[in-house]
């Protein structure tokens, strides 16, 4: 296996995150397929000369994100950019256009899609085993952790969303969206797509339990034509139960491992990588109309089509 | 408030489907005694009658309560002549328990709520899932304060046998009301009992999934908002294959945690040649449990669910099939006050 250095740059996110240092590098150093160079220079473009990085993985801070990313492709390299990849539209199709001219892969961290479970799915749902999928039912509620400043819809709403998309491959065309609880922190979204599918995706996060943090419910339940389909992206897992408390216990690659692997082996083969800055607009497209679906109180379209 | 030494005569109006569960509950109630059957088809009456041990048959409701001096009646017919026969039942001066929907609209649920009202005798619906084990639980669970303030409720009771055939009043929406009120009133007023929170809103999508040329929306999802801010996402699903799919599943996300009942949580699973299936669970008798919660009020006790309640249910049932077919929430009251 070919190693590709990757460069990490910038560890901002939404409120504390740090996904630099919690998520992506101790998954890169422990990936045979990636070398981590660093650099102190203070300019993206220097420091990919100075170390010869193949790859950036961008967390620079949300507000300046898609100018590093655009800059790091532009630089000649392959992009692990953090989520949300950009804050709107516009800026998604400029990385989009940067990514096409320079022939270079931008993937977004979207590494949810990436588990074992999930591509288990994708590839049973795309081989037609429950028939024609007419409707999708999704929790995904955060266990305890951080609040997010920004909200939870618009720090990690696009997990789910982004899942649904892999899982089905239907556009969304429709959007409302509803708060659930008093506090703001759980939000519904009842989507409408393509071919008439249908999905309601639950997302937000709880205050904490006695095991938090960590996932109370991640799961996905695709009724189709042919039959039904439970998809529990927690698993696969042991549970540990003692005296000081339950958790889960696995070996294996997880998401982000997952997810590296598929970055490696776009960039290494030259297909196109599984997830890229299409998925990235079509994720944000969806959050913002809930945004303003929950301003209006009711559905809103979705009339442009993805790029 | 009355008291019975002796057993309460019964009638059983409509010897349908769901008759022979309520008669069997009857029969297990001592406060309670089967007195006649009632069926606008002669046949079925008779045939109810042998299967209940000879009890007077009746294809006439007023002839029955005339003829056996019945003290309440349980009303299984078609969803579109509750109302009235609600009505005539209060005029009577009977009791009633009545399957739901109390009504296929607002002012039939009210016509009937008035008529009880009128003539001091119970009227209660038969939101039959609120006697169930697995209903009880997260009503107990969330009465006694561990999850907090409720946020989110999740409920899904999804099947995959649709109705006989199309001559099944059930699939027709002016008999049945839709399924919304056919079954989806279970749903919505369950939520609504299990919150203790007024239903403001409802935004539903229905499909036609085992045939378009349905009627009926056999897959629902209802999605209500509360005024105390909960939202409560309810699945009412007879569309889903394998035919032989029943699921049950539950959460609940509160302040203070959460409440996953899994649709394999009750009992163990059977896997075989046609597929994975529940065995029995093996709790109480939900029917039986009504029928001793009605027994309850009709001998001076509180009623378990109230007439009011039937009329919210319908209400909201109302506003979920206005609800698919415009595409937009509709507000309760705004349902309510058509038939003030």
């Amino acid at each position: 296996m070919r190693a590709l250095r990757v460069l990490p740059w910038g560890s901002g996110g939404f409120g504390t995150q740090d996904h630099q240092h919690d998520m992506y590098l101790p998954a890169f150093r422990e990936h045979a397929g990636f070398t981590v160079v660093e650099s102190g220079l203070p300019d993206l473009t220097r420091a990919v000369r100075e170390t010869g990085a193949e790859v950036v993985s961008v967390c620079a801070p949300p507000a300046e994100r898609a100018a590093r990313v655009i800059e790091a492709l532009r630089a000649g390299c392959h992009v692990l950019a953090d989520k949300p990849l950009a804050l709107d539209v516009a800026e998604i199709e400029a990385i989009a256009a940067a990514a096409a001219e320079a022939g270079r892969v931008c993937m977004p961290a979207h590494h949810h899609r990436f588990g074992a479970a999930v591509q288990a799915a994708a590839g049973a749902l795309a081989a037609g085993r429950v028939g024609l999928p007419w409707n999708v039912q999704a929790d995904f509620l955060v266990d305890g952790g951080d609040p997010c400043p920004e909200g939870e819809l618009a720090n990690f709403g696009l997990y789910p969303v982004d899942v649904v998309r892999a899982l089905t491959g239907q556009a969304v065309r429709r959007v409302h969206a509803l708060r659930a609880g008093g506090r703001g922190a759980i939000t519904v979204l009842l989507l409408g797509h393509e071919h008439g599918l249908t999905s309601t995706i639950t997302v937000g996060r709880l205050r904490g339990t006695a095991d938090a943090p960590g996932m109370a419910l991640h799961r996905y339940r695709v009724s189709g034509s042919g039959g039904v389909m439970d998809v529990d992206a927690a698993r696969p897992g042991a549970s540990v139960r003692t005296v000081t408390g339950n958790r889960a216990a696995w070996h294996g690659p997880g998401t982000v491992g997952r997810m590296l692997t598929a970055l490696h082996t776009a960039v290494v083969t030259g297909r196109p990588p599984e997830a890229g800055p299409a998925d990235a607009l079509a994720a944000l497209r969806v959050t913002d109309a809930a945004a303003r679906s929950l301003a209006l109180g009711t559905p809103v379209p979705i009339d442009s089509p993805e790029v | 408030m009355e008291s019975h030494s002796v057993p309460v005569p019964v009638l059983l109006v409509g010897t349908g489907f769901i008759a022979a569960q309520h008669a069997a509950a009857i029969h297990a109630e001592p406060r309670l005694e089967l007195a006649g059957v009632v069926d606008v088809d002669p046949e079925r009456a008779a045939a109810a009658s042998r299967a209940n041990g000879g009890v007077p048959a009746f294809a006439d409701l007023a002839a029955a309560l005339a003829g056996t001096g019945a003290g309440g009646c349980v009303v299984c017919t078609p969803n579109d002549t509750h109302a009235d026969i609600a009505v005539q039942v209060a005029e009577a001066g009977a009791h009633l328990l009545i399957e739901k929907p109390l009504a296929t609209g607002v002012a039939g649920a009210r016509r009937a709520v008035e008529a009880f009202a009128a003539a001091g005798r119970v009227l209660m619906p038969a939101h039959s899932h609120r006697y169930y084990d697995y209903a009880r639980t997260v009503r107990d669970v969330l009465r006694s304060g561990e999850l907090g303030t409720v946020d989110l409720v999740r409920l899904s009771i999804l099947g995959g046998w649709i109705w006989p055939d199309w001559r099944g009043w059930m699939l027709d929406p002016v008999r049945s009301g839709g399924h919304a009120l056919h079954n989806g009133v279970h749903l919505l007023d369950l939520v609504t009992w299990w919150t203790g929170d007024t239903p403001e809103s409802v935004y539903a999508r229905g499909r036609r999934q085992t045939a378009a040329e349905l009627g009926v929306h056999d897959y629902l999802e209802m999605t209500v908002s509360f005024g105390g801010g909960a939202t409560a996402v309810c699945e009412m699903s007879r569309g889903h294959r394998p035919a032989s799919l029943a699921r049950r599943d539950v959460m609940v996300a509160g302040t203070g945690g959460i409440l996953t009942l899994p649709w394999d949580g009750e009992a163990g699973t059977v896997t075989d040649e046609a597929g994975t299936a529940l065995l029995p669970p093996g709790g109480a008798d939900g029917f039986a449990a009504q029928i001793g919660a009605w027994a309850d009020a009709v001998t001076g006790g509180p009623p378990a669910v109230t007439g009011a309640d039937g009329l919210l249910a319908v209400a909201m049932g109302v506003a979920a099939e206005r609800s698919i077919a415009t595409g937009v929430p509709v507000r309760i009251a705004d349902v309510l006050k058509e038939a003030p």
